[in-house]
């Protein structure tokens, strides 16, 4: 142990403050293994030194990198076409403009990130070879790897890392809505041939997220792009473009020349079915049309939980669903009714019976528990009746009142809308309910224009994100866009712009604490559960869905 | 006849123009924002801003109605908004898809229906015509979607013999695009073969009971020639209406048979133009299907002024 002690010892010497208290927080057991590990990738520090590290000062494994993959058939076999379900894009393939799942996952089959997100919401290097902030997390700086290539030969340098970040803060990107207030247009810096410098609006302490594949718009093009993705789909990815035909699919071919060895594809070639419909995915892999299946729901895909010929991947994820209540309108001005609708929501029962247990349970703040920030010790949410019965009538609304829940029809939304109107009725609330459709219920985005942020109660829906940051600030934050429940708390505001600016895990931590604390007092919405990213697989193994909605097939391939 | 098919043209125009306006005005008063409905719920509302003016979605109402027609008139639909392709293009190839599925459900259902039709006029009141006016009626009560879903678990997963999607790989030979497609036809022959049946049954029990047919028995013709001389060339035409009315509804009504099958068909282009609200597709696609409509009952009314004696001598004598 002296021997690596004294190597510990070295690395700290040359390691910065950020980092030595990382190293600090695993010694003193404050962190585990895998904690340590996902804080110090997003610093910027390489696997190996990490992992050294972790073994040197002990830091206990708890055991959760027990991987999803089954490796009783021997391993996935090199050779053979893949093929995999999903959900057809919703518009144009342009890195832009992607808002979708369809879009993001075939951007990035061939386009690469800085940085790849992955199922544990780790950060796995990727064009950046390694990152660094500097003392306060205001400037970060990124070395680009060398002898990363693009498909059609052209040799990737920092320049093109620029120019790829700058074409999204010069144009109507929609990365712009991760990237907007963290980072504008003129802050980007070339450094070298092979190294790039962010000067951000604010210190922000997960700064790489936003360059990662988290901001899935942000897949690093040529410096010479034009715009036409769609006609080249040139990347530096793992796989090729083959053929593309629109409403269809792509097929892609393996890039032999890939910069990562031991990520080049095991298959020969992989193609990417279209499918409008959740059921016709579903069935197409039951049928054996297809071998993965990316991305289904518990309530379409049932038939899969059962099917001993499928293996399904479950990632934890922060997806989930905010039931708001307008902080400024009867009858929620006062926080005791808002507590006592929260109260009336047996949540376990939600989950087993939504997503049959695939769910983890959520304690009306954005902190899902998949975020390494969020503190568990913040006490559960659980349903009681009798307290909520008397919040109401401290409130001097005993004897209940009427309100409308609105929402639109998707997901598992009705359903959920129907038992927050079952549980409200038990303690005298009676819920109506107005189901539309998403464009009447979404309107034009706008307060005043759009019944998500105008009505007094409703139910709306969040994709994944590897941070909580949006979340925070454009859903609750006094002047954040999207602030549904109209929500102002000077104390939260400033928690909140502490939160992004914090690198360390323990401070993130003690700060998620008074968040959580904060908004379970508030209770400005309800957010009953996260729920889990789901895919399928037949006779295939070695594939890497993330809960964003990407995955990686470069590893997978046929089991016997 | 000339006068009868230019009326009827013009008549058409009219209508679509109708359609037009209609079509138009739907666009305009659906909830929600094109530009936000392409970028996702998390842009940013500047970037929401500038793509709707990229777009020109911010521009009076009737400036667009009037680009749009000027569009039009030159043979150009315009531009997808959210897939950034030519309107016309994306028709096309739908409409082509959808086209094949049809022909062959056709190809299936016409002979059967009119086959079914004609045996359960000839054996009326027997067990046969029971059989086929029961069982017809009862697989085209059951939704399409339903057909769909069964004939995909048992002819797809339990038996495992057929494809169960209707999309061939891009290349395939004919006969494989014909194996890809036999079960949604499979589900439009069953959801149509009631209704065919039915008409043929009634226009044949019709001849059947008529004068002429008399006459033709006491004048001692043999049954069969009967049949196919006067009992058949009469009872066809009302068959022949029904063709046409449904050619509307296959070449842009399947939507949940294209869903189901996952067929890149116009009603399955129709319903995502509608839900991403990209108009010029959404208008360009009903556009279309109308002239369908228009252009498949003007043929069957030629083919019925053709075949009928009574409309085709008519104008002239009264």
């Amino acid at each position: 142990m002296g021997e690596a002690k004294r190597r510990v010892d070295e690395f700290r010497r040359t390691s910065s403050e950020v980092e030595n208290h990382l190293i600090d927080e695993l010694s003193a057991g404050k962190i585990n293994r895998r904690e340590f590990v996902r804080r110090g990738t997003v610093l910027g520090l390489s696997l190996p030194a990490l992992s050294f590290i972790a073994s040197a000062c002990g830091g206990d494994d708890d055991g959760s990198a027990t991987d999803a993959t089954d490796t009783t058939g021997g391993g996935p076999q090199a050779g053979g076409t893949l093929r995999t379900a999903l959900i057809s894009p919703s518009g144009a393939l342009d890195p832009l403009t992607v808002g979708d799942e369809g879009g993001l996952a075939v951007l990035g089959q061939s386009g690469e990130y800085l940085a790849w997100s992955d199922d544990q919401l780790m950060l796995q290097p990727r064009i950046a070879e390694s990152w660094e902030p500097n003392e306060d997390g205001s400037v970060w700086t990124f070395a680009i790897r060398q002898g990363v290539t693009f498909h059609d030969g052209t040799p990737l340098t920092a320049e093109d890392v620029l120019a790829t970040i700058e074409y999204h803060l010069g144009n109507e990107s929609n990365a712009l809505s991760a990237l907007t207030g963290a980072l504008s247009a003129g802050n980007t810096k070339l450094v070298d041939e092979f190294t790039v410098e962010f000067t951000l609006d604010a210190p922000n302490g997960n700064f790489p997220y936003l360059l990662s594949s988290d901001n899935y718009n942000v897949i690093i093009l040529p410096k010479t792009y034009q715009g036409d993705w769609e006609s080249t789909f040139i990347g530096t990815g793992p796989w090729k473009l083959d053929t593309y035909t629109p409403e269809v699919g792509v097929t892609y071919l393996k890039n032999p020349d890939y910069w990562d060895a031991s990520r080049v594809p095991l298959a020969d070639k992989s193609e990417v079915k279209f499918y409008e419909e959740e059921q016709a995915r579903v069935l197409a892999l039951q049928a054996g049309e297809v071998d993965v299946l990316s991305n289904f729901s518990v309530a379409g895909g049932e038939s899969l939980l059962e099917d001993p010929s499928v293996t399904l991947i479950e990632i934890q994820a922060s997806q989930h669903r905010v039931i708001h209540m307008r902080t400024d309108m009867e009858p929620f001005t006062d926080k005791r009714v808002r507590q006592a609708m929260a109260l009336t929501l047996d949540r376990q029962a939600l989950v087993d019976g939504l997503f049959e247990g695939r769910a983890d349970l959520g304690n009306d703040s954005p902190f899902a528990p998949v975020f390494p920030s969020t503190d568990p010790s913040v006490p559960q949410r659980e349903k009681d009746v009798e307290q909520a019965k008397q919040l109401l009538q401290d409130a001097g609304k005993g004897g209940g009142f009427s309100i409308k829940l609105e929402s639109w029809q998707g997901f598992e939304i009705p359903d959920l809308a129907v038992l927050v109107q079952n549980a409200a009725e038990e303690i005298g609330v009676k819920v109506d309910l107005q189901l539309t459709d998403d464009g009447a219920y979404y309107g034009n985005f706008t307060y005043g224009g759009s019944r998500w942020l105008d009505s007094p109660f409703g139910i709306t829906d969040w994709g994944h994100r590897g941070v909580p940051n949006v979340f925070l600030g454009s859903t609750l934050k006094s002047e954040g866009t999207y602030n549904a429940p109209h929500f102002k708390n000077p104390e939260f505001d400033q928690l909140v712009a502490d939160y992004v600016a914090a690198f360390d895990l323990d401070s993130q931590r003690a700060l998620a604490k008074q968040i959580q604390e904060l908004l379970l007092e508030e209770t400005p919405a309800i957010i009953p559960y996260f729920y889990y990213h789901l895919a399928a697989t037949k006779s295939v193994a070695g594939v890497e869905p993330t809960g964003m909605g990407h995955f990686d097939l470069s590893q997978a391939g046929f089991v016997t | 006849m000339g006068r009868f098919i230019l009326r009827r043209i013009a008549l058409a125009l009219v209508t679509l123009w109708l359609l037009s306006v209609i079509i138009f005005v739907a666009c305009e008063v659906m909830p929600g924002d094109v530009a936000r409905s392409i970028l996702g719920p998390t842009a940013a509302p500047e970037t929401v801003a500038a793509l709707n003016e990229k777009l020109g979605t911010d521009r009076p109402v009737l400036v667009r109605y009037g680009d749009w027609m000027a569009g039009i008139a030159q043979g150009d639909l315009g531009e997808s908004y959210a897939f950034r392709r030519a309107v016309d293009e994306m028709i096309g190839s739908a409409l082509w898809n959808s086209a094949k599925l049809a022909f062959l459900a056709f190809l299936l259902v016409v002979p059967l229906g009119i086959l079914g039709g004609v045996t359960a006029a000839l054996y009326r009141g027997r067990s046969v015509d029971r059989l086929i006016s029961v069982g017809g009626l009862s697989a085209s009560a059951i939704p399409e979607f339903v057909w769909a879903v069964t004939l995909i678990l048992v002819f797809g997963i339990w038996l495992d013999v057929l494809p169960v999607t209707a999309q061939a790989p891009p290349g395939s030979s004919v006969l494989t695009q014909v194996e890809y497609l036999i079960l949604p036809a499979l589900c439009l022959v069953l959801v149509l073969f009631g209704y065919l049946a039915r008409m043929t049954r009634a226009g044949t029990a019709e001849a059947l009971d008529s004068d002429y047919t008399r006459t033709a028995v006491l004048k001692g013709l043999p049954r069969r020639t009967v049949i196919r001389r006067h009992v058949l060339r009469n009872s066809l035409l009302p068959t022949i209406a029904v063709v046409a009315t449904q050619t509307g509804y296959l070449l842009g009504g399947l939507v949940a048979i294209e869903l189901i099958f996952n067929y890149p068909g116009i009603g399955r282009l129709l319903v995502r133009a509608a839900d991403q609200k990209d108009f010029p597709l959404l208008q360009g696609a009903v556009l279309v299907i109308g002239i369908v409509y228009l252009v498949a009952t003007l043929l069957a009314d030629i083919a019925y002024a053709y075949l009928n004696p009574r409309i085709r001598y008519g104008r002239a004598v009264g």
